[in-house]
């Protein structure tokens, strides 16, 4: 039997209420969207900030709460409506939304702002207990619980935290280990932290970092196995990480942060086109004219090069929340905004304006060994991204010089002693 | 008593808000629809919260700390007495009647 949840009043009806999905709503209603706004989501409570749950609330004394995204009562104000619940498809015909306990819901827009997952370990043993991932509040509860040394026995006091993956999660998780007296060890693949995101220079200023607390690094670190001793029943708690070179490395805990995956399944069932993410434009639209996606769960064109990209950013996330807004509400669409993203590892911060690819040149500016420094990326003569490490100084400046595309001076830019604008150079007219 | 503020939007138009003890300034402004993007979500990355304070307020509160003092030195419209991130700023009955201006986008 299926139970239509009021049909009345055109909806739109939002599926996730991460970052996307409440910007989404809030987009809405600052934009003066009168009718019936309906926010799914698995999660069932009070829709909360992601970045604090591998941060603040990760380390010692940590606050039991998660920060709100909303209080409880700017929804009911605002006549927000939350349903607990699992999207499980979408009927385009019907234009109904069905949940997997039955429910449908008729939309005249839908947003999907699923997320995304993290990837799991599909080595043997993954299934261990203490093989723990982190995503949600439940995820970070748990992962505080292992890492706090409990009374019960003294062996706790250095539990150890195998991390795999160095990559923005899993050097956040590390740093909180470290807090926590844990002895953690870092399993990487590649050969340095965060390689995915940023430049040499940067993943060695943080590398000493963590190794100055005690965390222990393994680059070209390929795991095989986890390995625990398992009861008649099969259940069992992870003791040992094997990595493909035969090491072992002692587990009490094992944190993976080996990537996400969008959540990307409701479209692509629904037969809106999806590809390692839902693709949208730059307003948020699907392949269907009804359907919007925001957030995580997307893939679509840099606005700086056009490349193919997804972005796990609450910037991009809130983006496309309030380009979609615009676009329902029939407004102009915001201003484009550089992509940026923030880490921070034993309080030590990393900021990044823009996205820097691999082959892009790389242009110190300050010093490392101070603990304060920039790079600025440089992309056929213009600057493409910049990192700002242990000082937001560069960042605006940074982040205005990525979204001008300017050409610059290296000799000036390289000197921190002078403000970043002032190493723009003069554009050159036949240039790209 | 609740806490009440005035706020002055970017085209001059006051707002008197009520300061709900467990938010701070730019929860407040942002959940009473000022266009206070906060993108950072309170965390001092952003500035997008950037506001000017009455130099006795800001005075009132402290020393920025050296992320926001880095953040807003090179936000738009940086005044050195009165610029703050909202969103550093937590409630304080002492508050009660504040004027508090959105700065600049950008
Ligand atoms: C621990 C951690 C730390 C992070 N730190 C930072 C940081 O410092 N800076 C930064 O910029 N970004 C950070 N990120 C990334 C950032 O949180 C994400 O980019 C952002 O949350 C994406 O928002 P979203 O709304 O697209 O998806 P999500 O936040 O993933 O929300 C999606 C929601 O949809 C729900 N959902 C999915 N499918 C369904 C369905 N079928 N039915 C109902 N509900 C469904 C999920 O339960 C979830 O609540 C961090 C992420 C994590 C996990
Ligand atoms: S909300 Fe980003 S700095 Fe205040």
């Amino acid at each position: 039997m299926r139970e239509n949840i009021q049909t009345a009043s055109p909806a739109v009806v939002i599926v996730g209420s991460g970052h996307a999905g409440v910007g989404v709503a809030a987009g809405l209603r600052s934009r003066g969207w009168e009718g019936r706004i309906v926010l799914i989501d698995a999660e069932g409570q009070l829709p909360y900030e992601r970045p604090p749950l591998s941060k603040d609330l990760l380390v010692p004394g940590a606050p039991a709460e998660p920060v709100p995204m909303r209080k409880e009562s700017w929804f009911e104000s605002r006549g927000i409506e939350r349903v607990h619940g699992t999207a499980a498809s979408i009927d385009r015909g019907r234009r109904e939304v069905r949940l997997a306990d039955g429910r449908a819901l008729h939309y005249v827009k839908l947003i999907l702002a699923t997320g995304s997952t993290p990837r799991r370990l599909t080595v043997p043993g993954a299934d261990l207990d203490g093989v723990l991932m982190l995503k949600t509040l439940p995820d970070a509860r748990r992962l505080a619980a292992e890492l706090a040394p409990s009374s019960d026995t003294a062996q706790d006091a250095a539990r150890h935290v195998v991390v795999i993956g160095a990559g923005y999660i899993g050097l956040e998780v590390a740093a909180a280990a470290a807090k926590h007296g844990c002895r953690v060890t870092v399993l990487e693949f590649q050969d340095r932290v965060m390689s995915r995101v940023t430049s040499e220079p940067v993943s060695r200023f943080f590398e000493g970092l963590h190794g100055r607390a005690g965390t222990e690094f393994r680059f070209g670190a390929a795991v095989t196995a986890l390995e625990g001793t398992r009861s008649p029943d099969g259940a069992g708690r992870v003791e040992w990480v094997v990595t493909a070179d035969g090491a072992r490395h002692r587990a009490d805990v094992v944190v993976a942060g080996i990537g996400v995956i969008p959540e990307q399944g409701l479209a692509a069932d629904a037969g809106l086109e999806a590809s390692d993410g839902i693709l949208v434009d730059a307003g948020g639209r699907t392949s269907d004219p009804d359907i919007y996606a925001a957030g995580d769960a997307t893939r679509f064109a840099s606005l700086y090069d056009g490349a193919s990209q997804r972005l796990e950013c609450i910037q991009n996330a809130r983006a496309q929340a309030e380009a979609i807004a615009a676009d329902i509400t029939g407004q102009a669409p915001p201003a484009p905004e550089v992509p940026w993203f923030w880490t921070v590892q034993h309080g030590v911060r990393l900021q990044t304006a823009g996205v820097r690819h691999p082959d892009d040149d790389v242009l110190l500016r300050g010093d490392p060994a101070n603990g304060k420094f920039s790079v600025i990326y440089l992309r056929g003569g213009r600057v493409a991204a910049v990192d700002t490490v242990g000082s937001l100084a560069d960042f605006n400046a940074g982040k205005k010089l990525v979204a001008q595309r300017a050409t610059i001076d290296p000799s000036l830019a390289a000197d921190p002693s002078l403000p970043l604008d002032q190493a723009i150079a003069p554009l050159e007219p036949a240039a790209l | 008593m609740p806490t009440t503020i005035i706020a002055v939007d970017r085209d001059g138009t006051r707002h008197s808000l009520v300061w709900d003890e467990d938010q701070t300034l730019m929860e407040t402004l942002r959940d009473n629809d000022l266009p206070v993007l906060a993108s950072c979500g309170g965390t001092a990355s952003c500035a997008t919260c950037h506001v000017y304070l009455e130099e006795p307020v800001a005075a009132r509160l402290g020393e920025r700390s050296a992320d926001e003092a880095e953040l807003l030195a090179d936000a738009e419209g940086f005044r050195e007495c009165g610029s703050r991130l909202s969103c550093q700023i937590g409630h304080d009955a002492a508050h009660d009647g504040i004027l508090v201006e959105l700065a600049p986008e950008g």
